[in-house]
């Protein structure tokens, strides 16, 4: 498929006011009455976007040097334990991560609380060295004080997700919710066809450097995610029918708003955390219109048993199904509910849009591809 | 006609009684049971929505309370800081009552009171902890 436009004839357009700019929902509807060709020429860019938990994520903080200074070895904030093993002064938040007197405040609660301008008592100790005489310090920071504060998310946005459901007889707690005993519910976590990974189910356009919307600001893939996997089952419209590929994403916590950041805490489960990414798709060619235009019916994904240790699939369901508010599963009807918000997700894909319709924000050609071929290996006892 | 939400607390040796027939033979009004914690042998609790004429409704809650069924009117109730929301739907999952429910259109997170049955399942399930019960009061 030849190219018919470039990234810098997109940004051409942006400069000049003349990009058009349309959400992933509307290029679906789009899609309905309209060829890849049209769309090509039509549309010059798609807004993806999704507002879920996303556990692996976190953040790095420098604190700045103490007089005397301290090689910080064992630090807290807000008693939550973060990252020792970097250099001084240097830390990173785990969202996870969580603290020694309330399980329910975690990393995820440091990093919102720094964002939303609020004080954090740290506390650290080291062992004192020659350079680095202090062996204890507790003090207060925030955003303001500190010298960098950036968000770094090992593991985001994972193009599509099984649908979580328990076959025993015990309500279970997880980081897909409270699932009922005897099938009783279902859950699941994507926004389906507004998802940044499943409008670029190949990684045509998003791969390291790509700009995109992280937290409310502009943030970038730094890598492909951890468990990236390329080897999913594709179904017939080039959707991987579960958890494939991942990105990394990084960007700058002091310029994010807790509308698209939020700590959340699973019962039974612990901590995690909501990230709002937003993800700009040019439209090259009809391959990458093609893929856009793929509508909730068409996306599906595995029915997985989360009682069983193996999570095995009891069969697949499309997203057109699960946000009917039911599905059948071995001929039970289900309730089904999201764990991801839309109405957070469509709000950054518009937010996207109204960047780049004001020629606030740029698309990027990627510095590099993710690797075609990976997978994911297990932790194994030797 | 009125309805009121009771909550009715007996002893084992009630558990046995027909309660919930002799109220709607006695008195001509529909009993909806919202919640229910019965087993022989044990004390058990009923929450119910009563509906008839106020006269109905008293000479019942009167008659439960000759029964030596302790009967108190059912104010607990869900508090939700909606303003926090982020419209996950988590909550939905575990709301059998219809009271929190996704707008199909807006997919933004609609709490309806009056449905609710204060099961307190959501209380648990929501990741921004934004609901609380209200305490009981017995009377």
């Amino acid at each position: 498929m030849s190219t018919r436009k470039t990234v810098e004839q997109i940004n051409e357009k942006i400069k000049k006011g003349e990009a058009v700019v349309v959400t992933a929902e509307e290029i679906s509807k789009m899609a309905m009455s309209m060829s890849p060709s049209e769309i090509v020429d039509t549309v010059d860019i798609v807004t993806t976007a999704t507002f879920g938990p996303m556990c692996s994520s976190g953040a790095f903080v420098n604190f700045g040097h103490y007089s005397p200074p301290i090689r910080m070895e064992e630090i807290t904030l807000n008693d939550v334990p973060v990252s020792g093993g970097l250099a001084a002064v240097d830390t990173y938040i785990g969202a996870t991560s969580e603290s020694h007197f309330d399980h329910q405040y975690g990393g995820a609660h440091v990093i919102e609380d720094l964002i939303a301008g609020k004080d954090i008592k740290i506390k650290a100790r080291a062992k004192g060295t020659d350079c680095y005489p202090n062996k204890e310090v507790e003090t207060i920071i925030n955003k303001d004080s500190v010298n960098e504060f950036y968000l770094y998310n090992p593991r985001n946005a994972y193009q599509n997700y099984g649908v979580a459901v328990n076959t025993k007889h015990k309500t279970i707690y997880t980081y897909m919710g409270t699932l009922l005993p005897n099938i009783g519910n279902a859950t699941y976590s994507t926004s389906g066809e507004l998802s940044p990974l499943l409008n670029d189910p190949s990684f045509r356009t998003i791969g390291i450097g790509t700009r995109i919307f992280l937290g409310g600001t502009q943030g970038y893939v730094s890598w492909y995610g951890t468990q990236f996997n390329t080897m999913k089952p594709k179904n017939d419209f080039g959707i991987p029918t579960s958890n494939a590929g991942t990105i990394a994403v990084i960007g700058d916590a002091k310029e994010m708003s807790t509308e698209y950041i939020k700590a959340a805490y699973f019962e039974k489960y612990g901590v995690s955390i909501f990230i709002g990414i937003g993800i700009p798709i040019p439209i090259l060619d009809e391959d990458i219109a093609k893929a856009c235009m793929i509508r909730n019916e068409q996306i599906e994904t595995q029915i997985i048993d989360y009682s069983e240790p193996d999570k095995p699939s009891l069969g697949v369901a499309n997203y057109e199904q699960l946000r009917s508010g039911s599905i059948e599963i071995n001929g039970k009807k289900v309730k089904t509910a999201p764990m991801s918000s839309l109405m957070k997700a469509r709000k950054i894909a518009a937010e996207l849009k109204s960047w780049i319709d004001r020629g606030e924000f740029y698309i990027t050609q990627p510095v590099e591809l993710f690797p075609k071929e990976s997978t994911v290996k297990n932790l194994k006892q030797r | 006609m009125m309805k009121k939400k009771y909550i009715l607390r007996f002893s084992p040796e009630i558990v046995k009684k027909p309660l919930v027939s002799d109220l709607v033979r006695k008195f001509d009004v529909s009993v909806n049971i919202l919640n229910a914690d019965i087993s022989s042998g044990r004390a058990g609790m009923l929450v119910v929505e009563l509906e008839g004429t106020e006269e109905a409704l008293e000479r019942s809650v009167e008659d439960l309370l000759n029964d030596g069924v302790k009967c108190s009117p059912h104010v607990k109730a869900l508090v939700f800081r909606q303003e926090e929301c982020v419209a996950c739907g988590s909550c939905t999952a575990v709301c059998f009552s219809g009271a929190l429910q996704m707008n199909p259109e807006s997919w933004e997170l609609e709490f309806d009171q009056d449905s609710c049955i204060v099961c307190g399942l959501c209380v648990e399930a929501c990741p921004l902890r934004l609901f609380t019960i209200t305490r009981e009061m017995e009377s």
